[in-house]
């Protein structure tokens, strides 16, 4: 697949601050997640490519066009910026059909687009009030409305679902996931790992300006070989099933829970731990409940990845 | 979207937008303060019309020119990018196809157009009150559009020469009250071509009268040293300042990365 | 109950207690910020060059015959007595250079807080509005006297060690303060027009320009004014020519204007009070917003 969103040692820096360093990313088709914490360059490469910020070193470009000062690149892009700031003096939908105005779109389109965007954010009742008047989450949806009211085939979002309450999250990443079923490039960031893991399983950890790993979560999980996996085993008899395993070379570490019931393996071979426990439900007859994997998530292995 | 039609656009935006602010409220009651100084002054100045006439148009065009004119350009000349920037609102215009040379040159154009508008309002019913016993006259009506010129032409250059600053400059605010209030009043006590150097000289240049022309302590304090410019030249200066600071503002906005202090 | 140290968060054991002067807080913070802001020390270095001169004059004024064509071309700006200081302290360059200064420091004082919606923070501390408005007051009354009380009271003493005798101080033994009344009516005055500015808008830009507009604006008033009326009572108009006539009445000196001292007194008392009044309704620490 070719990348919709593609850097290659991509570095920034503000002043004596590194604020990305040596990024080389394709981004594909659908939703891509940049997972990070506050201050490891997630908005500044956002920035950078949507084109409010120029390289120091390296490129990036969307569809293979540079996006420093190129303007008729954004017909067809949208972002969401982070920061909470408007024209305060307008209305929702002034505010939305304003920023329209610049696709050269006729009036009347115009008028319909922005009814249709703040339909979609649910903020068709409000659209007449001034956004001064708005709260923190009619905020951050009318800022959303603006990124998708002229359908653009890329959609950028810096923290979309902050400042959102939980009922508002769930309907935006409804939204941004029917984006992908239409055939669009959705790149989102976040530092709130569930979020992330809510919209999509393809990620690019960012740690410090630097690209830590990137791909499906599962994918990356597998390839920390250097940590043991974790798993959870809930039974009637955690100790007995203990005692099974307390003899394999391929068990690191056992803990048992709080609960009286769980068993926590960790092991650097998942699959010979495996065998193992069906051999013990089999052979020994000890009844298992229920079996996980703690750390097989997003936060588990961004933890791994910065060393935590 | 070419460069012409996406300025139109934000023309559009921004004049909108201008209009609605408080800060332009403010900005139009303090344009119409000589209206009421021109009410005040036809009550208490009843059948002296030479009075009249010397306020008119000598104490008002230094209220306009030396002040409010200034403090117009200043304000929304050093809006043009920094208030963008300040409000973190300028992702918006960036993240549109929109060239932004075109930002600069809208809001160029809808802050003029309402400077141009205050000031137009404010100096044709303070000056049509104090002279209203010759309406009739077309010399009056020449000199009144003479004087608008003058004006425009000022809010222009100013406008041009803040927004060049503004796009520099972090605090541009501040040189620019010391430039528009400094400078610009300074100049005029150095000899020779220096008073050149400065907006207000060819400005005062276009005023129609002539230093000892007479007419009161106004016209004193406006043409103070005046060595005047060939009209058709200050123009031209005008328009050249305007040009130049305008292109030079577009040049830079592009070409510079606009961060926030935060 | 469960702990919550994660991410090193951590309640306080220990006892809290109130600090004596909560403002203080507020007032080192405005200044420190101030001196942040580049091209400030600048315009502060600046606003000492009436001072510089001023002992340029002093010095001069001992050294007489060292300086003699100097001194023949101007003895009357030689001659060291109230009126200099006065001349000094009232005149437009240190209010020009003040108005700069104050741009810089004050400006942004409750116009950030407004636009950040930072006012809560400040009230859900063990913090007044009293202590929040004296905090801020205290920033603009730092510059001020910093710049005209600290500098013109170092001077006299400066007088003194030129001369090698008190006798000067004999001869105006009144003159500290003078100097004194005149920097507390300048702390008083600027400190309430800045507020009252900053107060009046979110937009720190434009509270400059009003800074800078309005107090210039009710020279070009008065002088209009003046013009229609031809009299003097409409100096009452202009803030510098208040200032210059309150200021001429506190070092005992002539008036400029055949105005009584009262009535300036009295306008610049009114603009402290419209500043209290403005301050005590939008400094607060919930904003309804229609």
């Amino acid at each position: 697949m070719t990348a919709v969103i593609s850097a290659v040692k991509l570095s920034k820096w503000y002043g004596n601050v590194l604020g990305l360093n040596d990024v080389s990313l394709e981004i594909e088709a659908g939703i891509t997640g940049l997972l990070g914490p506050n201050g490891a360059g997630k908005s500044t490469f956002m920035k950078l490519a949507t084109g409010q910020l120029k390289p120091n070193i390296g490129t990036v470009a969307i569809h293979g066009r540079r996006t420093w000062n190129a303007p008729d690149l954004f017909r067809t892009v949208g972002f969401c910026p982070e920061p909470d700031a408007f024209y305060e003096d307008v209305t929702g939908f002034e505010f939305v059909a304003g920023l329209l105005r610049f696709y050269g779109f006729p009036k009347k389109e115009i008028g319909e687009r922005a009814e249709r965007a703040l339909d979609i954010v649910d903020l068709a009742k409000d659209k007449d009030r001034l956004v001064r008047g708005y709260s923190r989450g009619m905020r951050q949806r009318v800022k959303f409305a603006q990124a998708i009211a002229h359908d653009p085939e890329v959609i950028i979002l810096d923290e979309p679902l902050s400042g959102l309450d939980p009922l508002g999250k769930r309907k935006l990443i409804k939204l941004i996931k029917g984006f992908k079923d239409e055939g669009r490039t959705v790149l989102f960031s976040s530092h709130v790992l569930p979020e992330i893991e809510a919209l999509t399983s393809r990620v690019v950890l960012v740690h410090q300006g630097k690209v830590l790993a990137e791909g499906d979560v599962p994918y990356i999980r597998e390839l920390i070989e250097a940590h043991p996996h974790m798993i959870s085993v809930r039974s009637s008899d955690p100790r007995r099933l203990a005692a099974r395993f307390v003899g394999d070379p391929a068990v690191l570490k056992m803990t048992f829970g709080a609960d009286g019931r769980t068993l926590v393996v960790e092991t650097r071979n998942r699959d010979h731990l495996f065998a193992g426990l069906t051999a013990a439900v089999v052979e020994a007859g000890i009844e298992v409940e229920e079996i996980s994997s703690p750390d097989d998530n997003l936060q588990a292995v961004f933890e791994y990845l910065v060393g935590k | 979207m070419t460069v012409r039609s996406a300025a139109r656009e934000v023309f559009g935006f921004f004049f909108v937008l201008g209009r609605r602010t408080g800060r332009t409220r403010t900005f139009a009651l303090l344009g119409l303060i000589p209206v009421a100084l021109a009410v005040v002054a036809r009550v208490f100045l009843r059948g002296r019309s030479g009075d009249m006439a010397a306020v008119s148009t000598e104490i008002l065009m230094v209220f306009f020119l030396q002040f409010y004119i200034i403090i117009l350009a200043l304000f929304y000349g050093t809006s043009i990018a920094a208030e963008e920037v300040e409000n973190r609102t300028l992702v918006y215009l960036i993240t549109r196809p929109v060239p932004k040379p075109a930002i600069v040159l809208g809001k160029f154009a809808a802050y003029t157009a309402l400077m141009g508008g205050m000031t137009a309002l404010g100096l044709a019913a303070s000056f049509f009150i104090l002279n209203a016993a010759r309406v009739g006259d077309p010399a009056l009506w020449a000199a009144f559009f003479r004087y608008l010129g003058v004006l425009v032409l000022g809010i222009l250059a100013y406008t041009a020469f803040f927004a060049f600053l503004g796009t520099v400059l972090k605090r541009a605010i501040i040189l620019g009250l010391v430039f528009g209030f400094g400078w610009e009043t300074a100049i005029q006590y150095f000899p020779g071509s220096t008073q050149r150097f400065s907006i207000v000289h060819y400005l005062k240049s276009l005023l129609p009268y002539r230093p000892g022309s007479g007419g009161g302590r106004g016209v004193a304090l406006l043409l103070f040293r005046l060595e005047p410019t060939a009209p058709l030249l200050a123009v031209l200066a005008l328009v050249g300042i305007t040009a130049a600071f305008l292109a030079l503002t577009c040049v830079l906005f592009r070409a510079k990365e606009h961060l926030s202090e935060d | 109950m469960a702990v919550v140290r994660e991410k090193g968060y951590a309640h306080w054991d220990g006892s809290l207690a109130e600090r004596r002067f909560p403002w203080l807080s507020i007032t080192r913070t405005g200044i420190r910020l101030a001196f942040r802001k580049k091209g400030f020390k600048l315009a502060l270095a600046s606003a000492f060059l009436p001072a510089f001169v001023a002992l340029g004059g002093l010095y001069v004024s001992e050294r007489l015959e060292d300086f003699k064509g100097l001194v023949q071309s101007n003895r009357a700006l030689l001659k060291i007595d109230p009126a200099y200081f006065q001349l000094f302290l009232t005149g437009y360059f240190q209010y020009f250079i003040l108005i700069v200064v104050l741009s810089f420091a004050g400006a942004g004082l409750v116009a950030e807080d407004l636009k950040h919606n930072a006012l809560q923070l400040y009230f859900a501390r063990p913090l007044s509005k009293g202590d929040y408005v004296l905090g801020k007051v205290s920033v603009v009354a730092f510059f001020v006297i910093l710049l005209t009380g600290l500098p013109w009271i170092l001077l006299i003493a400066f007088k003194l060690i030129f001369a090698g005798n008190l006798a000067f101080l004999a001869a105006y033994p009144w003159l500290p303060l003078s100097i004194l009344g005149q920097t507390a009516l300048l702390t008083l005055f600027f400190g309430s027009y800045v507020l009252l500015l900053s107060a009046s808008s979110r937009n720190t830009r434009y509270v400059i320009v009003l800074i800078f507009g309005v107090f210039y604006f009710s020279s070009v008033l008065s002088a209009i004014l003046r013009g229609i009326f031809r009299s003097p009572l409409m100096i009452l108009f202009s803030l510098p020519e208040n200032l210059r006539q309150a200021g001429a009445a506190l070092f005992g000196g002539k008036l400029p204007h055949a105005v009584p001292a009262f009535w300036s007194f009295l306008v610049l008392a009114g603009i402290c009070g419209l500043a209290a009044a403005v301050l005590a309704r939008k400094v607060r620490s919930v904003e309804v917003i229609k």
